[in-house]
C-alpha cells in the first residue's frame, strides 16, 4: 500500500485482462462470429482511501467484470489487483473479509427479516455476537430501520429494502465498498436513498468503488473516476482533471468519438 | 461456525413456511390414501362367502364356536383328519387347504397354563384369500375366547394375485417419484433459487469456504427431505395391510420388524442422494426453470429405472453398486417377504458415498466462475 499526496491507497488494479469464451447462443443474441470476447483488457487504475470512485462506461464496457474480478468472484486471466494489499489472486477469502459487494438489484432473501439477515451475514463474515449487536443497533438506527426490524424483507418498500441489502453488505465493517450499478432499475426516490446512503458511507470514512453509466451520478458522488470503453481505460483522474471546463457528458463523448469516430 | 448459521437458515425458512411443510407431507398421505382405496375395491370384490377347507388337531370347545361363526357369516367350513403333521402343513402350503389348526394337548383344560393354538395358513390369494380370512375369522374368535392362551401364526407367502403383484411392484416406483418430489419441491428453490435471485452471489462474496456453502444447503435439504420420506414410508406402512385386505397387526406379523426397518432404510437412504442430484443440477442451471426442466427428465429416466427394477426378475446383486436402482431393488426383495440386511446397508453406505461425491463436486462447482457467472 503507497501513499500518494497523503491518499492511502485501497484499491490498486494492474494490468487486469479477462476473456471470455462465448457461447453459441450468446454469439447469436450478440450477432458476432468470434468465438471470444476480451471484456476487460490491460485496466490499471487506483482508488483511494475516503474517496469515490466511480467506473464510468457503456453496456459491455467491462464494469461488472472488472468489479466482480476485484471482489474475487471470477479470476483475472491476466494481471491482479490488491485491496487493502491483499491479492485478489492469491489472497480471495482476505479480500472478501475487508470489502462489501453489491450489486443494483436486490439480492436479499424476501423471505427473511432485516435482523434475521443482517446477524446472518454476520455470522457468515465471522463477526462475533457481542460486535455484530452492537453494529446492528448503531446501524438500523442511523439508517432508520429499527422499526423495520421484524418484518420481512418482501413486505417491505424498494426503498426500505434497498437500504437494507446495503447495510448487509457492511455488516462486517469493510473498508471498502464495491457497488456495481448502484442504481440501476431503481425509481428516483429509492436512487435517492442509495446516494445518500454512499454519501453517508464516505462520510463514515469508507471507500467507495462503484460502477455506473449515469454521468450525473458520477458527479453527484464521485472524487475520482475512470472512463472505460470496451475493456480498456480511456481516461481517468479527478473529476476536475478529467473534465476541465467541459461537463462529464460532453467529455465523454469527445473521448468516444476521439475512439470510435462519428458511429453511434 | 458459518456452516452453522447456514444450515440454521435453511430450517429457519422451511419451518417457518406452512405451505412448503404441507407439500412434503402430502405424499405420504397420497400413498395411504390411494393404496387403501385400491385395496378396499380389491376386496370388495372378493366373494365374501367361503368353503373353508381346515386341517385340525387336538380338541376344543372353542372348535365348535368357531364353526358357527363361520357358518353365522354365510360361509362353511369342512375339518379335515390330520394323518401326519407335515402332510398338512404342505397341503397348506400348496393351497390345497386353507390351514391348519393345531390345539394343544388338554387345551380347555389349561387355559391359563400354557395353552397355545398353532395356525398354519397361506397368505396367497391366487385362491381369493381364503386363508388369510380364516385365520382372521379364527384369530377374532380366538381373541374374544379370552388371551389366556397363546396363538402361534405361522403363515406361508405364496402367489399373489395379479392386481397386489402390480400394486406391489410399482410401490418402489411411487415411493422413488414421491420421494423425488419431496427433494425436488426443497431443493430447486433453494438451489437454483438461489443461484437466479443472486443471493448466492452475495454468500460467495464473504469469506465463507464453498464447501461449507455446499454443506450448509445439502444437509438441512436431506432433513426436511427425510421428513417427506418419512410421511411416504408411514403411508406404505399403514397401507400395505388394507391393500392386501388384512389387520395392521397380522401384517406387521407377517413381515417383521427387520423387514420395516429395512424397507425404513432403503427408503431414507434415497434422500441424500436424490437432494445432492437434485442440487448438482439445480447448481448448474440459469434459473428454477431451467432447473426444473433438467430435473423432470432426471426423475422421468428414475421412474422408467425403477419400473424396469419391478418387471425383471433376477436382478443380480451387482444392482446394489447402482445408485437409487439399488434402493429400488432392496425395497422389492423386502416386500416380496424377503429381508436381505447386507444388501440394505451396502445399499444405504453406498447411497451416501455418492452423496459425499456429489457434496464434493457441488463446492467445486461453487467456486468454478464459467457455472456460477458464465452467460
Ligand atoms: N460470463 C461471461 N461469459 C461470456 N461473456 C461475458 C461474460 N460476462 C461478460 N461477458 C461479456 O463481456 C463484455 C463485458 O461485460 P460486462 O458485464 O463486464 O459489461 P458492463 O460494463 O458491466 O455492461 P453493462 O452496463 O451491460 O452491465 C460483454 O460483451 C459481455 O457480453
Ligand atoms: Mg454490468
Amino acid at each position: 500500500m503507497s501513499d500518494i499526496n497523503g491518499l492511502k491507497e485501497i484499491v490498486r488494479a494492474e494490468n487486469l485482462k479477462k476473456t471470455f469464451s462465448i457461447s453459441r447462443k450468446q454469439r447469436r443474441i450478440e450477432k458476432t462470429d468470434l468465438t471470444r470476447k476480451v471484456a476487460v483488457n490491460g485496466l490499471s487504475f487506483s482508488a483511494y482511501g475516503g474517496e469515490i470512485y466511480g467506473l464510468l462506461g457503456p453496456n459491455g464496457a467491462g464494469k461488472t467484470t472488472t468489479l466482480r474480478m476485484l471482489s474475487t468472484l471470477i479470476k483475472p486471466d491476466e494481471g491482479d489487483a490488491f485491496v487493502m494489499g491483499h491479492s485478489v489472486c492469491k489472497e480471495a477469502a482476505r479480500v472478501r473479509d475487508c470489502m462489501g459487494f453489491m450489486t443494483g438489484e436486490l439480492k436479499l432473501e424476501g423471505f427473511f427479516t432485516p435482523d434475521y439477515l443482517f446477524d446472518f451475514f454476520g455470522a457468515m463474515h465471522g463477526v462475533d455476537k457481542a460486535t455484530l449487536a452492537a453494529r446492528k443497533k448503531e446501524l438500523f438506527t442511523r439508517f432508520g430501520i429499527d422499526r423495520f426490524a421484524e418484518v420481512r424483507v418482501a413486505d417491505l418498500s424498494t426503498g426500505m429494502a434497498q437500504k437494507i441489502s446495503l447495510v448487509v453488505s457492511i455488516v462486517h465493517d469493510p473498508e471498502v465498498v464495491i457497488f456495481d450499478e448502484p442504481t440501476n432499475g431503481l425509481d428516483v426516490l429509492t436512487a435517492k436513498v442509495v446516494t445518500d446512503f454512499l454519501l453517508e458511507l464516505k462520510a463514515m470514512g469508507k471507500s467507495i468503488l462503484l460502477s455506473t453509466h449515469i454521468f450525473s451520478l458520477v458527479e453527484k458522488l464521485c472524487d475520482r473516476a475512470g472512463i472505460i470503453i470496451d475493456g480498456r481505460m480511456i481516461a481517468e483522474g479527478t473529476l476536475e482533471d478529467l473534465c476541465g471546463d467541459l461537463s462529464l457528458e460532453e467529455k465523454f463523448f469527445e473521448i468516444y468519438h476521439g475512439i470510435k469516430g462519428d458511429v453511434l | 461456525m458459518k456452516l452453522a448459521a447456514l444450515m440454521r437458515k435453511e430450517f429457519h425458512r422451511f419451518f417457518h413456511d406452512p405451505r412448503l411443510i404441507m407439500t412434503l407431507l402430502m405424499p405420504g398421505l397420497f400413498i395411504f390414501l390411494l393404496y387403501s382405496v385400491l385395496g378396499e375395491v380389491i376386496h370388495e370384490t372378493e366373494p365374501a362367502k367361503y368353503d373353508y377347507k381346515v386341517y385340525l388337531s387336538g380338541q376344543s370347545q372353542i372348535v365348535s364356536i368357531l364353526e358357527n361363526t363361520v357358518i353365522g357369516t354365510g360361509s362353511s367350513i369342512e375339518f379335515l383328519e390330520v394323518s401326519s403333521s407335515e402332510e398338512a402343513i404342505d397341503a397348506v402350503e400348496k393351497g390345497e387347504a386353507n390351514a391348519y389348526l393345531i390345539f394343544s394337548e388338554n387345551f380347555d383344560a389349561s387355559f391359563d397354563a400354557g395353552a397355545t393354538v398353532d395356525i398354519y395358513y397361506t397368505s396367497s390369494d391366487v385362491d381369493e384369500g381364503t386363508g388369510e380370512s380364516f385365520y382372521a375369522l379364527a384369530n377374532s374368535v380366538l381373541q374374544t375366547c379370552g388371551m389366556r392362551f397363546s396363538i402361534v401364526p405361522h403363515s406361508f407367502l405364496t402367489q399373489e394375485s395379479l392386481g397386489k403383484m402390480i400394486m406391489k411392484s410399482v410401490l418402489p416406483m411411487l415411493v422413488v417419484t414421491f420421494i423425488f418430489s419431496a427433494c425436488m419441491s426443497v431443493t430447486l428453490e433453494s438451489v437454483a433459487g438461489e443461484k437466479e435471485r443472486g443471493t448466492l452471489t452475495t454468500i460467495l462474496a464473504t469469506s465463507v469456504r464453498r464447501s461449507d456453502i455446499a454443506l450448509g444447503k445439502i444437509l438441512p435439504l436431506c432433513c426436511i427431505a427425510s421428513l417427506g420420506a418419512a410421511s411416504s414410508f408411514l403411508g406404505i406402512a399403514f397401507s400395505l395391510p388394507k391393500m392386501m385386505g388384512i389387520s395392521f397387526s397380522v401384517f406387521f406379523q407377517s413381515y417383521g420388524f427387520v423387514s420395516y426397518l429395512l424397507l425404513f432404510l432403503s427408503i431414507m437412504g434415497l434422500v441424500p442422494l436424490i437432494v445432492s442430484m437434485i442440487s448438482t443440477v439445480s447448481a448448474f442451471s440459469r434459473s428454477v426453470k431451467e432447473a426444473s426442466a433438467f430435473t423432470s427428465v432426471v426423475m422421468i429416466l428414475m421412474m422408467v429405472l425403477s419400473l424396469i427394477t419391478s418387471f425383471v426378475s433376477n436382478v443380480g446383486d451387482w444392482a446394489v453398486v447402482v445408485p437409487v436402482f439399488n434402493s429400488v431393488f432392496v425395497m422389492e426383495e423386502i416386500l416380496a417377504g424377503g429381508a436381505p440386511v447386507l444388501l440394505t446397508l451396502a445399499a444405504f453406505g453406498l447411497n451416501l458415498v455418492y452423496s459425499a461425491l456429489l457434496v464434493l463436486l457441488i463446492s467445486r462447482m461453487l467456486s468454478s466462475e464459467k457455472i456460477m457467472f458464465g452467460k
